[in-house]
């Protein structure tokens, strides 16, 4: 039998090329914290001034007076960016706090209890699941009617199946353990379990699920905004700002390519990280030329 | 499981990232066009494009537009009830008469009519033109459609006037007596309502007018897919000629505006419809497309209701403040970069109309308007403005309103909502199920015309939202019966004042129409003005390059 190794300074040299992973986390995170940093402090100190109001001729390329330009209105496309931005990210995170609550509890429950109710929770997830993601939330939206109620209840039922899912999955390898099994036969209760011997060992799953689910919603409240069922003017967010910006794409490219660009820094960051803590907490994805 | 969601996570990053990139990219390459106004010529005087007789062939057209017919009667012309339905309608059917580029009335179907008194007009029928499977038009043809439309007490019956009789006096003549004068009847035949039908069909019922098309006019329907294409081809024995160029017309129908711009740039489209100001010039630039912006007497109006209970706006007071408010001309300046203009009730741009600087709301003061909305508390309460997604035009409208009603401490809530829910909330709901909303009327060629609407008796489809005025009738009764244009002009002042002052329809600015057409694929006649939405009024002179 032989073995085969690398030499010693082959190695280093492929330890070297290493995908950058970590500089790509931190640059990602730098990235998305500035996003959010300068979205929220906009919102204390209105640097960029009232996104309603016009403040100029409208459709003004980007200059000294006017950062980014001015929109169809004359109205300040850097402040209304800034507050879409914020909209989105905010409704976005809700929706997503919204689905880890729905999902961790039917989650847990399939996971540890199995049987019928398993089967239950996931065949809904299932019926959820199938449909396209947009058509889901245009359906929603339909019902509820247009605007952020419709934004928040199109992403969290869009979401939740694959959260949900991947719960169970985890709950369902943790419960199998012979610690659940022993507080089991001690007779500590069912909730008692879930929450305070499941829970802790399938966080890991929830975290990386959730910047999923993130970039998700954001994807899913600039196509719902987009289509004129999200987000209602004069407040912008993303989606809309694309939407209006599309428009006028020859004439005024600006109100396009602003919003545009953040939803692709964004989703792209969140994406990023995601990933990373992926790699981080399941060694079996863990790469390696070596 | 995992891989596969790394997979499908990193495809939504780089759907995202190719989407957005590719929409930048495109923008970023493509030929910009300075924002704001455009001046243009017309070809001739009042004509924005003439066709050149020089082009002698024949062949296709395709014309893009924003949306379909969508009457509930279906296909049936007396009860079409928007100006692309009556376009379209208007291309299988004719009417008695038509206007001109000047708002004037001219012959159609009546190669000529006689006036001998205010009540009475004798028309003489073209007994040359025949319906396109091969009937010879009659006058009982005429006198049964004329009479179909009266008795039918649709919108557009109310339009036709105080019609008392409708008879056949000679073999090509007909005549119509009214009850009393009105002045906007020769203006009312114009409109694709008041077409001549097949009436022994229809009373055979050989004909259904709801599911068939059975007209006189230079089209036949070839294929009609609802909300996506009608095509037509040439009616071989239209009795205006056999030299129509434009042998099949293809008409797509296309919601989105930056959709039909780019069909008409990569020359999928020979002709097409917008709606913002805009497209005026980011079409501009471009070589072999030009670009027109035809002048309507269509308005834009805010509809304050003021029937839903226990509503603010049931108080006249606070609507009149509301309407004080509202900045014609700032909405003209900032929505349509300056190419519109202010209008009351009767179109501005009519003869006799009113002025807008003498409408009580222009001259009221902002802070009278403000001291009424503190004073009786209707600021307190959020108002709701919902506009129709299909039309940009009003969410951008409706988002000024909202800023000007603010400077009077007024709260409004917009929302989009589409056409369906829209016309569902605004005109079937009784009472309406809305506080303010935006549209739009058709502006014709007579100012009485569209004033009815602001009669909820005679106009239906607002008795959800507005109340009956004796005083308000009687002068809109008093505008269409006077004939004396002096004396007419000084009753439609006093009426414009009126409906001001009830402010439950508050008229905005005009409307104009953008049309962009392809001069390698059509040579087009346009009128300068048009009252009735038809931008292929003048189809039949279209010329194609051989």
């Amino acid at each position: 039998m032989t073995t085969y190794s690398l030499p010693l300074s082959k190695r280093k040299r492929a330890v070297k090329t290493r995908p950058p992973r970590d500089a790509l986390f931190i640059a990602a995170a730098c990235a998305l914290g500035l996003i959010v940093l300068v979205a929220v402090a906009a919102a204390v100190i209105p640097f960029a001034g009232d996104p309603a109001r016009i403040v100029g001729p409208r459709l003004s390329p980007p200059s000294a007076a006017y950062p980014f330009g001015t929109d169809a209105l004359g109205r300040s496309v850097l402040a209304r960016l800034l507050e879409g931005t914020r909209t989105t990210l905010v409704l976005s995170t809700l929706a997503v706090v919204c689905t880890a609550v729905i999902s961790v509890i039917l989650g847990l429950v399939a996971g540890y209890a199995g049987g019928w109710a398993r089967e239950v929770i996931m065949r809904l997830s299932d019926v959820l699941y199938s449909f396209p993601s947009i058509v889901l939330a245009i359906l929603i939206a339909a019902v509820v009617g247009p605007g952020q109620a419709a934004v928040l209840s199109s992403i969290v039922l869009v979401t939740v199946p694959l959260m949900t899912r991947m719960v169970s999955a985890a709950a369902m390898s943790v419960a199998k353990r012979d610690f659940v099994t022993t507080a089991k036969i001690s007779g500590v209760s069912a909730p008692v379990i879930l929450f305070r011997h499941l829970l802790p060992n399938v966080s890991g799953t929830i975290a990386v699920q959730g910047t999923y689910a993130l970039s998700v919603g954001i994807l899913v409240e600039g196509g719902l905004s987009f289509l004129g069922y999200g987000v209602q003017p004069p407040r912008s967010s993303l989606g809309l700002l694309i939407q209006e910006g599309g428009s006028y794409m020859l004439q005024a490219p600006w109100l396009l390519f602003a919003p545009a660009a953040v939803l692709v820094v964004a989703i792209l960051s969140i994406n990023l990280i995601g990933d990373t803590m992926r790699d981080r907490l399941d060694p079996r994805e863990t790469r390696s030329l070596v | 499981m995992l891989i596969n969601q790394r997979t499908r996570s990193r495809a939504a990053a780089g759907a995202a990232i190719a989407l957005s990139l590719a929409c930048v990219l495109t923008s970023c390459a493509a030929p910009g066009s300075a924002p704001g106004g455009t001046e243009q010529t017309e070809a001739a005087p009042g004509f924005l494009a003439v066709a050149d007789e020089a082009l002698t062939g024949t062949g296709a057209l395709t014309v893009q537009l924003d949306y379909d017919t969508s009457e509930a009667d279906g296909l049936d012309p007396q009860t079409a009830q928007t100006d692309t339905s009556w376009m379209i309608m208007g291309l299988v059917y004719e009417t008695l008469v038509t206007t001109d580029e000047n708002f004037e009335i001219q012959p159609k179907l009546a190669t000529s009519w006689e006036q001998p008194d205010d009540t009475t007009y004798v028309f003489t029928i073209d007994t040359t033109a025949t319906f396109s499977n091969g009937r010879a038009l009659t006058v009982d043809d005429v006198v049964g459609s004329l009479e179909r439309q009266v008795a039918s007490m649709s919108v557009w019956s109310g339009q036709m006037g105080p019609v008392e009789s409708i008879e056949a006096t000679g073999d090509d003549q007909v005549t119509v007596k009214l009850g009393s004068p009105y002045a906007p009847f020769l203006a009312a035949l114009a409109n694709t309502p008041a077409a001549i039908l097949p009436m022994e069909e229809v009373n055979d019922g050989s004909v259904d007018l709801t599911t068939t098309m059975l007209g006189t006019g230079p089209y036949l329907v070839a294929d009609h897919r609802q909300d996506e294409s009608w095509t037509f081809t040439a009616n071989p024995d239209w009795h205006g000629g056999d030299n129509l160029a434009v042998q099949t017309l293809e008409l797509q129908i296309v919601d989105q505006e930056s959709t039909r711009q780019a069909a008409l740039r990569e020359g999928s489209t020979g002709m097409a419809k917008f709606v913002n100001i805009d497209s005026l010039s980011q079409l501009g630039g471009n070589e072999g497309l030009q670009i027109v912006k035809q002048t309507q007497s269509d308005l834009y109006y805010v509809l304050v209701n003021s029937q839903k209970p226990d509503s603010p706006l049931n108080d006249q007071d606070v609507r009149f403040a509301i309407n004080t408010a509202i900045d014609r001309q700032a909405i003209a300046d900032i929505v349509f970069a300056g190419e519109t203009t202010p209008t009351g009730i009767t179109p501005s741009n009519l003869p006799g109309a009113c002025r807008v600087d003498e409408l009580p709301s222009e001259q009221a003061a902002i802070e009278d308007a403000r001291a009424t909305i503190e004073e009786t508390g209707a600021g307190d309460v959020e108002l709701d403005l919902i506009v129709d997604t299909s039309n940009p035009v009003m969410a951008q409208i409706a988002q000024l309103v909202q800023q000007q009603l603010a400077e009077i401490g007024v709260t409004v809530r917009i929302e989009q909502v589409d056409t369906a829910i829209y016309i569902e909330r605004v005109f079937s709901a009784q009472p309406g199920d809305f506080d303010l909303s935006i549209s739009w009327f058709a502006g014709y060629s007579d100012p009485s015309m569209v004033t009815k609407w602001w009669n909820p008796e005679q106009a239906f489809f607002n008795v959800g939202f507005t109340g009956v005025h004796e005083d308000l009738n009687a002068l809109i009764a008093e505008g269409a019966s006077e004939t004396d244009p002096d004396a007419r002009a000084e009753v439609l002042t006093e009426l414009c004042a009126s409906a001001d002052e009830y402010a439950e329809m508050v008229p905005l600015v005009h409307r104009p129409s953008i049309i962009g057409f392809d001069t390698t694929a059509v040579s087009p006649t346009i009128q300068s003005n048009e009252g009735y939405g038809n931008i292929l009024r003048n189809i039949a002179d279209y010329r194609i390059a051989g």
